[in-house]
């Protein structure tokens, strides 16, 4: 079997890692050999943060190929930018419609929308998931419901998410993230 | 038997097999892929882990402990072995009582570091053996492994980490009860061992010329250099991460993975080779394998086709491949790159190192030179103030030359609490014994934040979270004798302001200890928000102390209360009364 990947971007404090260590354990529940790899030295100072989970039955390498990246979930519309070299034509995207500003930097959001509707993918989706994580009464769980969305496309069953967030978020919040989740199921839908 | 099965990083897995390999006691100094080791292994029990104050003061507390009896090692980043490379070539010359392990952690890509060295040289340059695991399976392993090496030789020995593995995760599979101790150990007093004078070095020095032969047959035996048989033609010689990327590329090529690269086992790689009309070396940064095999007259070929500089990944091993002619031409496809702003880090909101630097900033005669930490981001635009950064500690021993041989600018150093007692005593010892006339600026935000905020010695608690009183930095600098000590808040910024102008053009040596804690570690501080009402001008003064947390929009500036901490600097560098404000409390 052929491995595959998903690759997570953000900003730091976006809650990259926990949404890839949730998406890693849910591969492993479901029998995957699994590798991750994190991109993070400087991003509690607000630098980009990326991991990607590569999954497959044996799996070296622990980060990405270019060109041989199936599944994309960004929280910011620049990072999403950003992993398109890692994109082929089947993949699919889940983008939070949201800029991170940059320091001293003057942003053209009409020119970030113009690069993200050229990306020439299967399927994009984009939608302002912060209005869903409010719906929850929980703006951290816009990450989890991104990952529901995905989960749509994903190749196991949706138990094995179940039970990793049973196993790896803090038990405070494993019922908003469950109920999260689930929201990103049908918003995929 | 019950397994573990976890995913776990490469810094976890290792602390692990520490453990299982029964080691009991572990020091180091943070440094970046290696700072997470010590807290993993801290959580066992019955073992001590602790901060050192810098890498030679760590590698030598667990040489000590290994020479009373118990197992030990010690976790750096690569440059640390640079500052622990003194113990470190003497004591594979005393050798070793218990085993114990030197975990280096390099940096390929320079992901969080001022170079790019590769710590193999280092093996070598002490005639010790070298364990490189690829993976967190093998981090664990081979660090259990690397006891047992450690007391057949008695010698030290290095483990070498790299980002990719250090912080990659990846699955292992364990059983958590630690081996048996093969021999019982105590404190070992034995002159002609432990006693480095000539006499006994002059001996020691033979001997370990003698282990290194031994060390050569066991490299061509250890089960942890690996022939990995496949159906091409082709022989890749490679080692750690290299690994994982060549055999996702070339799977069906004869794999020769080197685990114990110092002494290489260059016999068996001998073996190996003459099977194959083609034989390439793969190995991140330097040619160290490909070296001594080509000095001893192996046909292989390497960095003729890989890069010397920055890491490796899948495309660039398989690029190196397809040039080598290993794998056919074919075209890869991929979309194009957009242009796109980069996303510096910046400093923190609330951090109290920006005023500094905002001061720092509008003082056109001054040279700054700088260290090691989140501060060094003060050298980025627009705060730009900062005009030297080499290695930790070397802020204050450089400003001491810089004020000896010119006075058209004034001179400022600036390090943190942390580097501080890595390396800056002593050139703070020197900066007094000279007479410098220069001023140092102390950041003492009570944590070593840029690694993740390990505690220091102005912390107050160490990693066992026991409590001490802080180490007392202006009380430091008076008894060395420095008159002008002066300790300030920054979050004043205008006595901030009068404390710097008036000691920078002092002709003497004055410390200012800035005493503002860090607001990521130990906890967070987040106080009332400010906002920008209409009174803005839309002058960007702002803008300048470079806050993640101010943006512009509309000709005005406007502050996300989500990420401001209420430091207030912004509100008292605006020039126009009331246009930024404490948010009003309903």
């Amino acid at each position: 079997m052929n491995i595959d990947s998903i690759l997570f971007a953000g900003v730091g404090g976006d809650g990259i890692i926990t949404a890839s260590n949730v998406a890693a354990e849910a591969f492993i529940l479901a029998g995957f050999d699994v590798k991750k790899s994190e991109i993070h030295g400087m991003s509690q100072r607000g630098g980009s943060v990326s991991a990607s989970v590569r999954f497959g039955e044996k799996v070296y390498s622990p980060t990405d190929k270019l060109g041989s990246v199936s599944f994309v979930i960004a929280t910011e519309k620049i990072e999403a930018l950003r992993c398109v070299k890692y994109l082929h034509k089947d993949s699919i995207m889940i983008i939070n419609d949201r800029i991170m500003p940059i320091i001293n930097q003057e942003i053209n959001e009409a020119e970030i929308d113009a690069m993200i509707k050229s990306i020439n993918i299967q399927t994009i989706h984009i939608d302002n998931f912060l209005e869903f994580a409010k719906k929850l009464n929980n703006e951290k769980v816009i990450n989890t419901i991104m990952l529901g969305v995905l989960a749509n496309y994903l190749p196991i069953d949706n138990k094995y998410f179940h039970k990793a967030i049973e196993n790896i978020i803090p038990s405070k919040i494993k019922a908003v993230n469950i109920a999260a989740f689930n929201e990103g199921l049908s918003i995929g839908k | 038997m019950n397994l573990i099965k976890k995913l776990a990083s490469g810094n976890e897995a290792l602390a692990i097999g520490a453990y299982k390999g029964n080691a009991r006691f572990a020091s180091g100094y943070p440094g970046t892929p290696s700072s997470e080791i010590l807290d993993y292994f801290k959580q066992f029990k019955q073992v001590r882990a602790q901060w050192a104050s810098n890498e030679k003061a760590g590698f030598e507390a667990a040489l000590g402990a290994s020479i009373a009896g118990v197992r030990s090692f010690v976790t750096m980043k690569h440059v640390g072995l640079n500052v622990a490379a003194d113990p470190l070539m003497t004591s594979a010359y005393t050798g070793i009582n218990a085993g114990f392990v030197v975990v280096t952690a390099d940096d390929p890509g320079m992901h969080s570091s001022q170079n790019e060295q590769d710590n193999r040289f280092y093996a070598k340059f002490a005639n010790i053996p070298m364990i490189e695991p690829g993976d967190s399976f093998e981090a664990a392993g081979f660090m259990q492994y690397a006891f047992i090496v450690s007391e057949k030789f008695d010698l030290p020995v290095m483990v070498r980490l790299t980002t990719r593995i250090s912080h990659s995760l990846g699955l292992i599979k364990y059983d958590p009860r630690p081996l048996d101790n093969e021999k019982e150990l105590c404190i070992e007093k034995d002159f002609k061992k432990y006693v480095m004078i000539p006499a006994n070095a002059i001996k020691k020095h033979k001997s370990i010329l003698e282990k290194l032969e031994q060390l050569k047959d066991f490299s061509n035996e250890t089960p942890i250099n690996k022939i990995e048989k496949g159906d091409l033609n082709v022989g890749v010689i490679t080692n750690g991460i290299s690994y994982s990327y060549a055999k996702e590329i070339i799977p069906d090529a004869n794999f020769f993975k080197v685990g114990f690269s110092y002494p290489l086992p260059v016999r068996k790689i001998k073996e190996f080779a003459k099977d194959f009309d083609k034989v390439v070396v793969i190995e991140e940064t330097e040619p160290f394998m490909e070296e001594i095999l080509k000095s001893e007259g192996l046909n292989v070929e390497g960095k003729k086709y890989f890069p010397r500089d920055g890491e490796l990944n899948l495309d660039i091993v398989e690029d190196g491949l397809k040039k080598f002619g290993a794998l056919k031409e074919k075209k890869r496809v991929y979309f194009e790159e957009f242009e796109l702003p980069k996303r510096p880090p910046a400093l923190c909101p609330g951090c109290p190192h920006r005023p500094i630097f905002d001061i720092l900033h509008s003082m056109k005669d001054v040279f700054i030179t700088g260290d090691i930490g989140c501060y060094t981001l003060g050298s980025l635009p627009p705060l730009s103030a900062m005009h030297t950064t080499v290695c930790m500690g070397a802020s204050i021993s450089m400003g001491v030359g810089v004020s000896k041989v010119q006075d058209k600018e004034r001179v400022v150093s600036i390090i943190g609490d942390s580097t501080f007692f890595h390396t800056g005593i002593q050139p703070l010892i020197d900066a007094y014994v000279n007479k410098a006339n220069m001023t140092v600026i102390i950041l003492d935000n009570r944590i070593t934040a840029m690694t993740g905020g390990q505690p220091d010695a102005s912390s107050g608690f160490n990693l066992n979270n026991d409590d001490f009183e802080p180490v007392n930095i202006a009380s430091l600098a008076k008894t060395i004798g420095i008159k002008n000590v002066f300790e300030i808040d920054q979050y004043d910024y205008k006595n901030t302001k009068h404390i710097l102008e008036r000691e920078i053009y002092k002709e003497e040596l004055s410390v200012i200890v800035a005493k503002r804690p860090c607001v990521l570690a130990p906890k967070k501080i987040k106080d009332t928000p400010f906002v920008v009402t209409d009174k803005c001008i839309g002058c960007k003064r702002c803008l300048r102390i470079a806050c993640p947390a101010i943006d512009f929009k509309d000709n005005r500036a406007i502050i996300d209360e989500t990420i401001c901490t209420g430091c207030a600097i912004c509100e008292q560098v605006c020039p126009v009364e009331e246009a930024i404000i404490k948010k009003s409390e309903e």
